[in-house]
């Protein structure tokens, strides 16, 4: 139980950093910008297949 | 049974959020919005809206399905990260289509009708756009009826999007930018974005304001307005709120600079491009340039195309800017940072996406290296860049009857035209590609000049001789279906980030942050105006662009 209590305690710098996390879906930073960056990939990659490549 | 959602919202507004944008997809392909679409000049997106809204439906339809059939289960990784996630952003996209589609144009059109009793288009002076059109519902709907529970999760994915919008920022600008501008231009936009970054993190010292606020406010009034907060934000964790005041306070100051600009440039005397260089290093919003360059001087062209390459260019220190308020916010936050943790970890990954996208539009990708926003001018000799038949018999009467008030360049430029039919340079220079485009170059300034010229009731051209000339400059310049599209796709992304961005945003935070933020804004964009306007007094004489 004790060790419980223990766990439990948040430290303020902490919980600044949930409420920040907790306004994005993604698990971290990293993540969100990798994940960005690769939906901009695909994007880019079909704009240029059906408006350069394919016209 | 009280438990049996375990934590699922309500599957109805789903259903329903669904069925609208099947039925408004129906409704557009039968035709029977095309009247009103026409109306609002949105038609031309009529294969997007069609796209847009059985691919959204489609999918609200599937994810209602399957969160009906997976109620009273637990959550695994995929009811949160997409199930649970799509409803939201379904609502998002609903809400970007019709701010898309029907509330901009609508306030464009309101604001035509209002131009006999006002005297100017209200939108423009106030920048009614997506943009902040997108916030403005986010924040109504937060303030007034809160996020609907179902759409919490996916209003979360607004600042990953508005990263993507980022993103595909660079795809419009290029290496080619920076080579039109002389170097002396290059060292004043860069001491200026610099200098007032470093005086805005001064003032919030000074004001002693949270170093999010300060941050975000620096990029903002450093560098360029909307993009520069979205893309800088992250770095200094900054709060929607936070992003919303930068933002309010940019456009807010813009507007008074485009009054103020204009008369104070004409009392001083200042030239075109002495007025063009001011107004792009000392307003911050690229349409807001436009404006008081025009207000300015609606009959030089340089003036405009000074002031717009100036305010572009400055997006292309955005880079620099990050790297500095990582460093700044990783001291200031008490960490002792090495260069090297700077560079390599805390950079964003996101604006390395920008540097991606940006080099591989300078590599010529998406379009000639040298274009601009995509549009770029192509003089090379082929029917679709000529004039037709019936406008050059106009042209050579002209020519030969002689048009009165003619500026040398703006003669030989004319002539030239009736002579090759189109703008071009000189056939014996063909090969050599440079001289070629310069001459042609010069040939378009000619004829833009003789436009605006008769715009400004300088000159008298018949109407059909001016309807030639602007078709012949029409024709050479050309755009990129590719930058049009990823533009597309930007705004799009940026709509919705923004309309996410605008749900986050309560009174409460809005009255944490005071007014101090517009008070910095203030003092930060007069100090600009003010330094940048004694620096192009003494140094812009004329010559800025190459």
């Amino acid at each position: 139980m004790s060790e419980e209590t223990k766990n439990t305690e948040v430290k303020p710098q902490d919980q600044e950093a949930n409420e920040e996390r907790a306004l994005s879906v993604f698990a971290s930073e990293k993540n969100e910008d990798l994940t960005a960056l690769g939906m901009v990939m695909i994007v880019t990659f079909l704009v240029l297949l059906f408006t350069k490549w394919l016209a | 049974m009280a438990n049996s959602n375990v934590g699922r919202p309500d599957n109805t507004p789903v259903w329903i959020i669904s069925g609208i944008l099947l039925i408004y997809g129906a409704l557009v392909a039968s035709g029977a919005l095309t009247g009103l679409l026409t109306t609002f000049k949105v038609h031309k997106a009529i294969d997007l809206m069609q796209t847009m809204s059985f691919m959204g439906g489609g999918l609200g339809v599937v994810v209602a399905l399957l969160r009906q059939s997976r109620m009273g289960k637990p959550m695994t990784n995929f009811d949160t990260f997409f199930l649970e996630t799509v409803p939201g952003v379904l609502f998002i996209i609903a809400l970007a289509m019709g701010i898309r589609w029907f509330a901009e144009p609508l306030m464009k059109m309101m604001s035509a009708g209002l131009v006999p009793v006002l005297g100017f288009k209200i939108h423009k002076v106030l920048n009614l756009n997506y943009v902040v059109l997108g916030i403005l519902v986010g924040i109504i709907i937060t303030n007034s009826w809160g996020i609907p529970k179902f759409a919490a999760s996916g209003v979360k994915t607004a600042r990953f999007v508005l990263k993507m919008g980022v993103i595909l920022l660079g795809a419009r600008y290029s290496f080619a930018e920076l080579a039109k501008l002389g170097m002396v231009s290059v060292w004043m936009i860069g001491f200026f974005v610099l200098g007032t970054v470093f005086f805005t993190l001064f003032l919030g010292k000074i004001f002693k304001q949270p170093k999010s606020m300060t941050g975000v406010l620096s990029a903002g009034m450093g560098v360029c307005g909307v993009s520069a907060t979205v893309a800088c934000a992250p770095v200094v964790k900054a709060k929607s709120s936070e992003m919303a005041y930068t933002i309010g306070t940019i456009l807010g100051f813009g507007i008074l600079c485009m009054f103020a600009f204009p008369t104070i440039g004409k009392i001083a005397g200042m030239n075109a491009t002495q007025f063009g260089a001011w107004a792009g290093t000392g307003i911050l919003n690229s349409a807001q340039v436009a404006a008081a360059c025009l207000a300015f001087n609606a009959v030089d062209i340089k003036t405009l195309k000074v002031g717009e390459i100036f305010n572009i260019t400055r997006v292309l220190f955005l880079p620099v800017i990050v790297l500095v308020l990582a460093t700044w916010f990783g001291k200031a936050s008490g960490q002792k940072l090495t260069f090297k943790e700077v560079v390599v970890d805390k950079f964003p990954i996101f604006i390395i996406g920008f540097l991606i996208l940006f080099f591989m539009s300078s590599m010529g990708l998406f379009s000639p290296p040298d274009h601009y926003k995509g549009k770029y001018l192509d003089f090379s000799y082929n029917e679709r860049t000529e004039v037709t038949p019936e406008e050059l018999v106009t042209l050579e009467d002209a020519f030969k009857a002689g048009i009165p008030g003619l500026h040398a360049d703006e003669k030989s430029a004319f002539a030239d035209l009736v002579k090759q039919h189109q703008i071009a340079g000189n056939f014996e220079d063909r090969t050599n590609d440079a001289v070629f485009k310069e001459t042609a170059r010069e040939r378009m300034r000619g004829l833009e000049s003789m436009l605006a010229r008769q715009k400004g009731g300088e000159l008298t051209l018949s109407k059909d001789v001016k309807s030639a000339v602007k078709h012949a400059v029409k024709q050479v310049h050309k755009k990129s279906k590719t930058v049009v599209t990823l533009t597309d796709a930007m705004i799009w992304f940026f709509a919705y980030g923004l309309i996410g961005l605008g749900m986050q945003i309560t009174r409460k935070s809005l009255a944490q942050a005071g007014g101090w933020p517009l008070v910095m804004g203030g003092i930060a964009g007069v100090t600009k105006a003010t330094l940048s306007f004694i620096v192009v007094m003494y140094f812009v004489k004329d010559v800025v662009l190459h």
